[in-house]
């Protein structure tokens, strides 16, 4: 049994850390290190507690770098890694394995374990290139126990809730597809949002056995030392009036090595749902299931929908874009209630189009990567022109899907507050391109649903209060130079993607 | 050896992929032939224990397997459709992985099988950049790396050039002695040099099961030569089975398989193995 799951595993490391996304990722994290710990002299800090900046110490680094690698574990992670059983499925050596002796409890523990040491791996190699940051700004001597330190109490628990929720989605046939990757990220920002506010409001019980992300845990401890809940970790600003602070780093006292641990094993239980759902690649229970691309609970909706979105699909229109768009409604009716739900939620309040915008989306997320997935690029590309102008045909095909999906949003704008049309333009326009640009790049829709996901949470919460972050406009007309920047950006993201795909086609 | 007994499977929306099917094999290579969609790979996925039959049983060496899936998985060797492989892993840790699974422990029978499969020169490296007769030798030496009782394959030779095909025969007529092989494939070359059985299915129902011979003889009679002029040809295509077609200087020669004489000419031929398979599935169609 035991070298069984160890064969999954090894497996596992070997295929992920053999790709060259895996290597870029990695190479990424780690000037991501370099970023996050800024020269202070600069007016910027890794680590601030009420306004004082934290000296860099091997705690200081450790506790900022740890808690930021729990975030980027914690929320892009499980995109990275929830593709263990759909590598299975789809090379079918899935097929193989469910001819051996092989129990479905050891494929789901050796897929888990897979997932584990992939995350732990990536966190380590981050962990020394925070190190590193270390020695660079040179405020204190390494202490690589006390480093070390950080990242045990914190990021076990944040990497082994990841590893059995990716598992656990990717056996749960509505949870396997894109339903699930969005479904994770609310459940990850809610259950991260839950646990913190429980903590900080007294209600400490319970939540602090389920603190995956280790903020509760912070926060608490933040609280504790220094009678205060404000502080932030990442880049920011810091009063260079205020003493400089000298940390310990955490604190295992009180009982808190406890709620470290069960919250690092209480998600473990969940891999039974895994055991019971997972199908053991039976073909019958694929179908079903629609492992294979047909989602199940989808396919219901799109069938509801396909009577209201035919006439739509039946428009004789001209030109490749065009047909690519009505292409998506054919593909996924489900899109002809999405633009429904948008008219009608902004004709009836119009501050929805916050929600419209992630709902188109969700809608273009795979517009730029669907022919690829579905092994149709070589028809494609001998189409005339289409191979030499993938990019903007596929900027124009997602542009009128969001655009169509968002009418209702720019017809308000047009008759009723002008000034709000250009910025409403510029944010499809936008996110249109950041679809196309990373689908293209990356050749899958998650890239961009999670990023774009991450981006709109952020300016959600932040409610208009960074006007920059206010790309189209939803809290007030913005500032021109905001809109041109993210034209820019736009730009920018369709450049870098002709420049990908300039470079594969003459590769 | 392997006894499948009024086996049926029924799909949710109330479709039948398998429709009561019986056999009894005893050993040597099986071929399982059909058209597309006939049910061959559901026939083989509930052998190898991937899905369950909705109804009817099946023994090997005397366990019911559908109860006891292991009885069969430790004594079996199977090579998926349209099998893929890990791209980034290397011949030998693709086949250490598997072997890991089936409960192989030895790197000898590692190196033993990519020999076999000839694929010891390039053990070390990735597979991504091997070729599709490559990748499928590669699939062959994992489902034998657990010297097993039973192997079954399907569709093994789909997408391969003619001479990795031949090669991949050679090695599935090797592999055949001494143990039970199930071949199936909708292509008639692939089985008749090595099928000592062949079962030929139609619409989820085996319609025929016998040795080749029996079946060519089956069919005696029924298959006519002539030679036609080329401006003949494409009438006769539509209006009879043919089964070959080749052009020469005098003309197409044509083979037809047909209960009565066609006429023009047509003399009686000897039956192939190709003829058989066409005589009965038209009998099928007829029925």
């Amino acid at each position: 049994m035991i070298g069984r799951i160890g064969a999954i595993v090894r497996a596992d490391f070997l295929i992920r850390f053999r790709r060259l996304s895996t290597v870029i990722v990695f190479l990424l994290l780690s000037a991501f290190a370099y970023v996050w710990v800024p020269n202070p002299k600069t007016g910027m800090t890794l680590m601030q507690i009420n306004g004082a900046r934290v000296l860099y110490n091997s705690a200081a680094i450790g506790m900022g770098t740890s808690m930021l690698a729990t975030i980027f574990i914690g929320l892009f992670g499980f995109y990275v890694i929830s593709n263990a059983v759909r590598r299975d499925i789809d090379s079918r050596c899935g097929y193989v394995i469910a001819s051996t002796t092989v129990r479905t409890g050891e494929y789901v523990i050796g897929k888990f374990l897979g997932n584990v040491v992939f995350l732990t791996t990536f966190v380590a190699g981050y962990m020394l290139a925070s190190m590193a940051m270390l020695l660079v700004r040179g405020e204190a001597p390494l202490e690589p126990l006390i480093f070390i330190k950080q990242y045990a109490i914190v990021a076990p628990s944040t990497i082994v809730f990841v590893s059995v929720a990716a598992i656990v989605f990717e056996s749960i046939p509505f949870l396997s597809g894109r339903f699930g990757d969005v479904a994770y990220f609310f459940l990850y920002s809610l259950s991260l949002a839950f646990v913190v506010n429980m903590m900080m409001h007294g209600g400490e019980g319970a939540a602090r056995y389920f603190d995956f992300s280790g903020f509760g845990y912070l926060m608490e401890q933040t609280h504790r030392n220094f009678h205060t809940d404000s502080m932030s970790i990442g880049m920011s600003p810091f009063d260079a009036t205020k003493r400089v602070l000298v940390i310990d780093g955490f604190n295992l006292g009180g009982g808190a090595w406890a709620t470290r641990l069960v919250s690092t094993a209480s998600s473990i239980p969940l891999l039974l749902l895994a055991q019971l759902f997972f199908h053991r690649f039976d073909p019958a229970r694929l179908r079903a299931s629609g492992a294979k691309g047909k989602r199940g609970w989808m396919r219901n909706f799109n069938a509801l929908a396909r009577p209201f979105v035919r006439p739509l699909a039946a428009l004789p229109v001209r030109g490749a874009a065009l047909n690519d768009a009505k292409m998506t409604f054919a593909a996924t009716p489900f899109a002809g209630f999405a633009l429904l739900g948008i008219t009608i939620a902004s004709i009836a309040k119009p501050a929805s189009v916050v929600a419209g915008f992630a709902l188109a989306a969700l809608f273009i997320a795979d517009v730029a990567s669907r022919d690829r997935r579905a092994g149709t690029t070589g028809l494609i590309y001998a189409a005339p022109r289409l191979r030499e102008r993938f990019v903007t045909w596929k900027l124009r095909s997602a542009a009128i899907v969001a655009f169509l999906l968002l009418v209702a949003p720019l017809l308000q704008a047009a008759l009723a507050q002008r000034g709000r049309l250009l910025p409403l333009v510029v944010g499809i326009v936008f996110i249109a391109a950041a679809a196309t640009s990373l689908g293209v790049i990356s050749g899958n829709p998650k890239t961009f649903i999670v990023l774009f996901l991450t981006f709109w949470y952020v300016v959600v919460n932040d409610n208009g209060a960074t006007k920059a972050l206010d790309f189209a406009g939803f809290y007030s007309t913005p500032a021109w130079t905001v809109t041109l920047l993210y034209a820019a950006i736009a730009i920018a993201f369709i450049g870098t993607a002709e420049l990908v795909h300039k470079m594969r086609l003459s590769s | 050896m392997l006894i499948i007994e009024g086996v049926s499977k029924k799909f949710r929306g109330g479709n039948y992929g398998v429709r009561d099917v019986s056999l009894s094999i005893g050993g040597g290579v099986i071929g399982l032939l059909g058209p597309n969609g006939a049910g061959k790979t559901t026939l083989m996925q509930m052998i190898a224990t991937i899905t369950r039959p909705t109804e009817g049983t099946i023994r090997f060496q005397g366990t019911d397997v559908v109860r006891d899936p292991d009885a069969i998985r430790r004594k079996l060797g199977y090579l998926p459709q349209d099998f893929g492989v890990y791209d980034n892993l290397t011949a030998v840790e693709f086949l250490s992985y598997f072997a890991a699974l089936k409960g192989v422990h030895s790197r000898a029978r590692v190196g033993e099988m990519l020999e076999m499969v000839n694929l010891h020169n390039v053990a070390k490296r990735p597979i991504g950049g091997f070729s599709g007769g490559m990748k499928q030798r590669l699939g062959i030496a994992q489902a034998l790396i657990n010297d097993p009782d039973l192997v079954i394959v399907d569709e093994p030779t789909a997408g391969l050039d003619p001479e990795e095909r031949v090669r991949f025969r050679n090695v599935l007529a090797d592999v055949g002695l001494g143990k039970l092989v199930i071949l199936s494939t909708h292509i008639v070359s692939d089985v008749e040099s090595v099928a000592t059985h062949i079962a030929i299915m139609s619409g989820g129902s085996i319609v025929a099961c016998a040795t080749p011979e029996e079946l060519m003889r089956g069919a005696a009679g029924s298959v006519w030569e002539m030679v036609v002029p080329s401006e003949r040809f494409d009438e006769l295509r539509r209006t009879a089975r043919v089964s070959s077609a080749v052009r020469k200087s005098d003309g197409v020669h044509v083979r037809i398989v047909s209960a009565e004489e066609p006429g023009g000419g047509a003399s009686a031929a000897e039956p192939t193995l190709e003829d058989a398979f066409l005589h009965t599935m038209s009998g099928k169609a007829a029925a």
